[in-house]
Parts: C-alpha cells; sequence; structure tokens
C-alpha cells in the first residue's frame, strides 16, 4: 500500500502542503517541550539534562519499530522508502562542525528557528550564523566539492553494512537506547542541579 | 490502602521502566515474528489490470517511424533464441532470450527508465510473456511491438498496396511504409509509374536580332 505519495494514493502535489503541516507540527512540538532554549541542548554535553537525546532516540527507535511492522502487514514497502546517500568523510567532518556548533550556540538548526520564533535574540543570533555559515559555504564550494561529493557509499544502511537482519539491528538499538537512557540518568544525578 | 491504589501508584513511579519494557518488547516481537515471504513487484491487481490494457503496445509503423528517426530513446529487445536472432534481427536490437529474461547481466536492460524498450518476438506471444515478467517487478517502460516480426514484415518489408477504393490516409501509409522499408533495405521501389522519359532540350543560341539601322 504505502509510501502513498509514490504508489498514488496521494497525488505529487500534497507533498509539500502535507511537509508545511509535518513541519509546523514539528516546529510546535520542538517549542512546546522546551527545545527552543539553548541551556536544554547544552545540557546534554554538561550532563544536567538529557531531553534532546532521550527525545530523538525514542523517536528513532520508534519509528523503527513502527516502520518495520507496518512493512511486516504490507501497509508500507520499506524498499521503496528513500535513503540518504552516505558520504562517508563528508558526514564525520560536518558532524564535528554540526557538533561544536551545537555545543558553542546551543541550538540545532531547527531548535534556532522555534527560538527566533518566539523572539529569542540568542536564537536569531544564531539563525543569522546559519545564513552566514551557508554563505561561506557556498562560496568555497569550489575547495570543499571533493570531499562533499567524494567517499559516495550509495544508498547504505546498517543491514547493507553488516548483512543482519533489519529486525536484530533494530532490537540491538532499542536495548542501546534503553541503557543509554538509564545511563543518562545516572550521570544527571551526579551532577550538579541547573534550574533554568 | 486498596489495591487498586497501590497498582496505580506503582504505575505512576515506574512509568518510565514499563514504557522502556514496552519498547524492548515490541522490538523483540519483530524478531519473533513469524517471516513470510513478500510478494515481490507490484501489487496483484494492478498487475492484472496492466495485463488487460492494451497500452503496451505499439504499432510497426510507429517502431519504423522511431527507427527512421533514429529516435535515441528507444531499445529493441529480441526475446527470441539466439539463432532466430542471428538469422534475422530488427537493426540495433539486443538479443535476450525468453527464458533467460530474469538473468542478472541483463537487468540493467530492464529495470531502467532512460529508454523506451520494445520487446518484440515472431508474434506478441514471447514478447507479451517477457512483458508480462517485466511489469511484475514494477519494471518502467516496456512496450511490446504489436504483431511481432511477422506483422513487421507483412507491413514494412512488404505492404500491401491499397485497393482503388480506399482511403487517401491508406496510400499515404503505404507510401510510408514503403519508404520505411527502403530504408531498412528491402523492396527496391518497383517503378509502377514509369517516369516520363526527359526530353533533351538542345538550346538553340539565337542570333541577335539586328535593330533596324537608319530611322529617325
Amino acid at each position: 500500500m504505502g509510501p502513498l505519495i509514490p504508489n498514488g494514493l496521494i497525488s505529487g502535489e500534497w507533498n509539500f502542503v502535507i511537509a508545511i503541516f509535518i513541519g509546523m507540527a514539528f516546529g510546535y512540538i520542538l517549542e512546546a517541550s522546551g527545545f527552543s532554549s539553548s541551556r536544554k541542548l547544552a545540557g546534554v554535553f554538561y550532563g544536567y539534562d538529557f531531553v534532546v537525546l532521550k527525545v530523538f532516540f525514542t523517536s528513532a527507535v520508534v519509528a523503527a519499530i513502527g516502520l518495520y511492522y507496518m512493512d511486516y502487514l504490507n501497509w508500507v514497502d520499506i524498499a521503496q522508502l528513500y535513503v540518504h546517500p552516505t558520504f562517508l568523510w563528508a558526514a564525520i567532518i560536518g558532524g564535528i562542525i554540526m557538533g561544536i556548533g551545537f555545543i558553542s550556540g546551543g541550538f540545532c538548526p531547527g531548535t534556532s528557528f522555534t527560538g527566533a520564533a518566539i523572539g529569542k535574540i540568542d536564537a536569531m543570533a544564531f539563525t543569522i550564523g546559519i545564513m552566514i555559515g551557508i554563505f561561506i559555504f557556498a562560496e568555497l564550494f569550489d575547495y570543499i566539492e571533493p570531499l562533499f561529493t567524494g567517499s559516495n557509499m550509495g544508498h547504505i544502511t546498517l543491514v547493507d553494512t553488516f548483512g543482519i537482519s533489519p529486525y536484530w539491528i533494530i532490537l540491538a538499538f532499542t536495548i542501546i537506547a534503553v541503557v543509554a537512557f538509564y545511563f543518562s540518568d545516572f550521570i544527571r544525578s551526579k551532577v550538579k542541579k541547573v534550574f533554568y | 490502602m486498596s489495591k487498586r491504589y497501590k497498582t496505580k501508584k506503582f504505575i505512576v513511579k515506574r512509568e518510565y521502566q514499563i514504557l522502556a519494557v514496552i519498547l524492548v518488547l515490541l522490538a523483540l516481537g519483530l524478531v519473533l515474528l513469524p517471516k513470510y515471504k513478500k510478494n515481490e513487484g507490484i501489487a496483484p491487481k494492478l498487475f492484472v489490470k496492466n495485463a488487460l490494457s492494451t497500452e503496451r503496445y505499439i504499432s510497426t509503423d510507429l517502431l519504423a517511424d522511431k527507427l527512421v528517426n533514429q529516435d535515441p530513446t528507444v531499445l529493441l529487445i529480441d526475446t527470441r533464441t539466439e539463432k532466430e536472432y542471428n538469422d534475422y534481427a530488427l537493426p540495433n536490437a539486443i538479443n535476450i532470450p525468453l527464458e533467460k529474461l530474469l538473468d542478472e547481466e541483463f537487468e540493467s536492460y530492464l529495470d531502467q527508465e532512460a529508454y523506451d524498450v520494445i520487446l518484440y518476438s515472431n508474434d506478441n506471444f514471447y514478447a507479451d510473456q517477457a512483458w508480462m515478467l517485466g511489469n511484475r517487478l514494477g519494471y518502467k517502460n516496456l512496450y511490446v511491438l504489436k504483431g511481432g516480426l511477422n506483422e513487421w514484415f507483412n507491413t514494412i518489408i512488404s505492404p500491401k498496396y491499397p485497393d482503388e477504393t480506399m482511403p487517401k490516409e491508406a496510400f499515404e501509409l503505404y507510401d510510408f511504409r514503403k519508404a520505411a522499408g527502403m530504408y531498412f533495405g528491402v523492396g527496391a521501389p518497383k517503378s509502377e509509374k514509369k517516369a516520363a522519359p526527359v526530353k533533351k532540350v538542345i538550346t538553340v543560341k539565337k542570333k541577335k536580332k539586328r535593330v533596324a539601322e537608319g530611322g529617325c
């Protein structure tokens, strides 16, 4: 049956309309759960707040389990879903840059916009920083391009890399998630509480 | 404390542990579910719909037109045996015998979106079977030459001269087929009408008339 748009159950024109509504819902939930505060995001690094880790890890695990149940019931064809290609070194370096920005700025791109929307000045500064970063990236693209397009490993997933059944990978990740949550709670109990 | 209150308190206290256990159980369920082989390719209903539709057919005239105009999007695939292919094949056709159709080496010819693949065989039966196998797997842009090589022979190689009472279009089609046949290197034009012999023109230079001399 699914995915709905590639299989023509919903026409392609709806793609962006649905995307806008999902984006609004995403932004709302980010704001409502307090992600528009830079202290919350920096808390993961300093060890006084692990909500970000918990929320995103949970959503990933829930989505994976849900999708594979839907695939099992033939509601969604997993093979038709888009898998983002892996550019290994670009991802590693980009991840480091993003991580530094995350700690120093206290926002990720999504939360910076929610922060800016509710009028936080640091979030607005962060969004301007994003624009400057995009500009620099675009201007230096000729030099970065070999890194940007190099080491392309294609549309691979862990299933392809390890050759294990996806179900076992999901189970392993779920257990890792639960252990990580427990461990993060343990760290938080040892760290001095920060109220904000 | 009532028992109900106790369980409620337990749930509230252990909320996150219970949720974590549910998550792990659900993931475990995926591993433990009995596995079954899924249908490969498109849904059966859609397949029947496609199979009943005649959209896949392409006429010999259209194919001839595409070949004459050297349409770069056409990829001809001959589904007959290798021997038949070597005896006669359409220009630039690739031979993929029906029994080897799903071999890995030929997959890239069929499972692609760059070309319009036109399958043909002697009639359209082998090609239809090949089309069904491909369509079932969800391959796009597969077509079948209606009537196959027999039809090709009857229409392009040796077209029938239309009756005199037939409409103008029939004659135009005949002319097209004849010309296409010539393009494919057969059927030198039978001179139905002998061209009128060209008359030799001998130009005779006329001498300039003399202008009358004298006068006013």
